[in-house]
């Protein structure tokens, strides 16, 4: 780790030609990812991503230079590189000087993976595997991973702010193919934390997590293709929450909402979604996928309110981000790694639980769509479009869950689909994904009750 | 970076530890690159930002075994992760199905993809051209809103090295600029964007930028919806482009003989139709991917993957070749994974304007979003986000948007009736001219 006398010099390099905030993001990482496929071990691979990245305020531009050059010479160059970019040279030559502030950690870790026995953590792998194959003999290929990540970073920056975290990920991936021999479909689980090896121990049941993308992709190689229209859609909890994520939760990132670029913008105060919709955005939560002590700015997270019964609250924002719009960052500047300047991001995203009857909301649907599994999916937040696939979809009948269906996707606008939500159910659940966006992919929970949207359009044949 | 001087020694440092700790035969990639991007909007400079990077790999046999670490630290310490690392990942492999480490092909083709041109552009050169581009951007027309404006260059040097002889290297680079913005009128909104590429500033000309970025914002406005039902098209080449970038594992050996694709065992048949050639060109000059060696060092080669229709091959490495009994086509990508290089579907003769004027009525469709999500390789099956125009009479009648396109890849190549002369590489080493599609199912209202 970087000493507070190398920053102090590093930051002070930095803004000795002007500007008006200086910050170093220092990360020295070890990841372990391990990969069964056709029932062996096919790769295992230890890698160390360690470098810096140097960022200056120039008036409200950002300048950012990185680099794997981090003894203190390597870090003076990548200054004096961006200090060369700066063009308001008012106040230059500051002197920094930093305290060092720490975090009670909110996420312990009690089994780092890394202190794990190879052959214990092969172990979970192989428990995912079995009970994918023992689901069906039409499973022809199940692919596991398991990956260990420990992220050291350090964030200094020129308000005298010298702090650190330890962010230790573990998740298990699942993916298993059904085929026919002409055809093939396929399912998939992908269960993590912000925690060690323990995560098999409290939360994971590795086989658990087999056989459910086992039984997706058996369902669905049985299922004939959804006929494609406008219908209600009933979408189950847990992953469901993608839905949430996409349609609005990237529409309200300070990175879209600061230049115009979302249908959200200028709308704070305003009715935005359904009355029986709350929307919270934490990265608080104890050892979730999303969460963290401290942001990449050196924030502490939050637990923020975005639509509360439907009136938007906030925003979600990163310091630059902030000075721009005037407010108070909110926690939630992240990045990827030191390879990218950090931007609002979401964290642990979802829709509160409501007081509806799960039960209730097919029964009284009609005919439609019940979604089971989401996929992924992915917005334009400027004008809203969405997109989704159904991992597993059902057609409902006369209120009654009727045949699995297969290629379903959904689409629409997020605006729209928030007005449109008119059950939300009483459980909420949690699923784990890697958001892509500006700043890299960073682990983000979503999640939600079960809910209802009265209208969508279904894609398919 | 550490001068470029100390990495190579670095890397010299742990093949030879590797060879001292018993790790033999041993090899090191290197991958070092460096870049520069600047963000304009609205007359302002926004973003500056400068990368430089490295990441050493290591791998080596071990107790029969091929493992695998790397680092982008230069240290002691890493040196030990590396040796440790490459032992530990060779004990819990159980498979042979690593890239080999070999010596080197007899012969290597030359290709080029560097031009000093690119260095030679200053970074005050390239600030003006985003600046330029952002000026035209907001001059042109009261209902666009300019969103970003980037001019990029990068430059990567990949080095492969083994105790075997293998000493290879190549240098690539490339500038790009790209223009996106947003148009709004009567309540509607849609998002415009434009990228050049190349190798010099000639390369990425303000005004096209600017102007391809309006007018792809433009012609979207007052879009409408679309009935469900089933419906002949003309996909547009970048879309098309998309398509085969998501499916591209399809064509891969290693996929194929692990179950993941659907095309095992198909060589020799119809699975296109007889107007689809497709390509793997690792020696195109000026290419994106270009090199002359894969990630085993294995000396690539130019070939047809689908010759008029028929599969002709699937891309191996050294490993997927041997198991098939046929000499690799130079795929390897690193991890016992197959990849294409520049891979494109080979133009037809006749234009976009002639396709849609002999479909008559049907659909162009421009954009394909969430491919992600919405398309699995696995099943071929795809569902995804589309927009375009209606076609009456070979000409669009209007814009329309909001609904979804549904197939399978592999019934999608056998209904292409024809390949238009449009081909390009859309800031992507996958590329593809427009093709006319008997029938898609359409999702609308």
């Amino acid at each position: 780790m970087l000493s507070k006398s190398i920053c102090q010099s590093v930051l002070a390099r930095a803004l000795r030609g002007g500007g008006t905030f200086a910050e170093i993001f220092f990360e020295d990482t070890r990841s372990f990812g391990l990969t069964l496929r056709s029932g062996v071990i096919e790769n295992a691979a230890v890698s160390r991503p360690r470098g810096a990245g140097v960022r200056i305020y120039d008036g409200l531009r950002s300048i950012y230079v990185y680099t794997c050059d981090v003894s203190e010479a390597g870090l003076l160059r990548a200054a004096d590189r961006a200090a060369a970019a700066v063009t308001d040279t008012k106040g230059t030559g500051r002197d920094v000087v930093l305290h060092e502030k720490t975090f009670t950690d909110m996420h312990p870790v009690s089994l780092p993976t890394l202190s794990v026995s190879a052959k214990r953590r092969a172990g979970v792998l192989r428990d995912a595997d079995r009970a994918a194959r023992a689901v069906d003999s039409r499973i022809s290929q199940v692919t596991c991973g398991l990956l260990s990540r420990e992220q050291h970073v350090l964030i200094a920056n020129s308000e005298g702010l010298y702090t650190g975290d330890t962010r230790t990920y573990t998740r298990l991936t699942c993916s298993a193919v059904a085929s026919s021999g002409a055809e093939n479909q396929t399912g998939m689980e992908g269960p993590g934390a912000l925690m060690g090896f323990e995560l098999f121990e409290t939360r994971v049941d590795p086989a658990d997590a087999g056989a459910k993308a086992a039984k997706t992709a058996v369902t669905m190689l049985d299922a004939p293709y959804v006929s494609a229209g406008e219908m209600p859609v009933v979408i189950a909890g847990g992953f469901g929450g993608v839905i949430f994520h996409e349609a609005c939760g990237h529409s309200l990132e300070a990175t879209s909402v600061e230049p115009g670029m979302s249908e959200f913008a200028g709308r704070l105060g305003e009715t935005i979604a359904a009355p029986c919709v709350t929307a919270i955005d934490d990265g608080t939560m104890k050892n979730e996928w999303g969460s963290g002590n401290i942001d990449d700015e050196g924030n502490p997270t939050t637990r923020l309110v975005l639509i509360e019964n439907g009136v938007l609250k906030n925003y979600m924002i990163d310091r630059l981000n902030g000075l721009k719009m005037g407010m108070a960052p909110t926690g939630s500047g992240r990045r990827e790694s030191y390879a990218y300047a950090p931007t609002s991001r979401m964290r642990n995203t979802y829709i509160a639980a409501g007081q509806d009857d799960e039960q209730e909301m097919i029964r009284t649907m009609g005919d439609g769509l019940y979604a089971a599994q989401m996929g992924g999916g992915s917005v334009n937040p400027a004008t809203g479009e969405f997109n989704f696939s159904v991992r597993e979809g059902y057609l409902v009948r006369d209120g009654k869950i009727a045949s699995p269906v297969r290629g379903a996707s959904l689409i629409g606008r997020g605006s729209e689909i928030l007005m449109r939500i008119d059950r939300v159910g009483r459980e909420m659940t949690m699923g784990q994904g890697m958001c892509g966006s500006s700043s890299g992919s960073v682990p983000t929970n979503v999640g939600q009750p079960t809910i209802r949207v009265s209208r969508l359009t279904v894609g398919g044949k | 970076m550490e001068n470029s001087f100390d990495i190579r020694e670095f890397s010299r440092q742990a093949l030879a530890a590797a060879q001292a700790a018993g790790i033999s035969p041993a090899e090191t990639t290197l991958s070092m690159s460096e870049s520069f991007s600047v963000r304009v909007r609205e007359g302002k400079m926004e973003d500056y930002k400068v990368c430089d990077h490295f990441r050493l790999t290591l791998r080596g046999r071990w107790q029969g075994r091929i493992g695998t670490a790397s680092t982008q630290a230069v240290d002691e310490e890493s040196l030990v992760m590396l040796i440790q690392g490459v032992k530990e990942s060779a004990e819990l492999i159980e498979t042979d199905e690593q890239d080999d480490i070999l010596p080197p092909d007899a012969h290597y083709s030359a290709v080029c993809n560097y031009s000093e041109d690119v260095n030679a552009v200053s970074a005050e050169d390239k600030i003006a051209l985003a600046m330029r581009i952002d000026a035209r951007l907001s001059a042109q027309d009261a209902r666009i809103k300019p969103d970003a404006c980037v001019v990029s260059s990068a430059s990567e040097t990949y080095a492969l090295c083994n105790t075997l002889g293998l000493d290879l290297s190549h240098c690539s680079n490339m500038i790009y600029a790209y223009a996106s913005c947003l148009a709004k009128e009567d309540g509607q909104a849609a998002t415009g964007f434009k990228l050049l590429w190349g190798y010099s500033m000639e390369d990425v000309d303000a005004i096209q930028i600017a102007d391809g970025c309006i007018a792809d914002a433009l012609e979207k406005l007052g879009a409408g919806r679309l009935t469900s039902g089933a419906r002949s098209a003309v996909i547009r080449g970048s879309a098309m482009a998309d398509l085969l970038s998501t499916f591209s594992g399809v064509f891969s050996a290693d996929n194929a003989q692990k179950g993941m694709s659907l095309l095992a065992g198909r060589e020799g048949e119809t699975i296109a139709s007889a107007c689809v050639t497709l390509t793997d060109d690792p020696l195109m000059p000026w290419g994106l991917s270009s090199c002359p060696f894969d990630r085993e060092g294995a000396a690539t080669i130019s070939k047809n993957v689908i010759e008029r229709g028929t599969l002709t091959t699937l891309l191996h490495n050294r490993k997927t070749a041997k198991k098939a009994g046929v000499s690799t086509t130079g795929n390897a990508a690193g991890s016992g994974r197959v990849a294409p290089s520049n891979f494109y579907i080979r133009p037809g003769s006749a234009s976009q304007q002639a396709l849609l004027e002999s479909m008559e009525n049907g659909l162009l469709i421009t954009e394909l979003s969430g491919l992600h999500a919405g398309a699995n390789p696995i099943s071929g099956d795809f569902s995804l986000l589309a927009r375009g125009f209606e076609i009456a009479g070979g000409k669009p009648v209007r814009a329309v948007e909001q609904f979804t396109v549904a197939g399978n890849f592999f019934s999608l190549l056998q209904d292409i009736t024809a390949v238009a002369d449009d081909l390009r590489f859309e800031g992507s080493p996958i590329g593809s001219p427009s093709v006319a599609v008997r029938q898609l199912n359409i999702a609308g209202e």
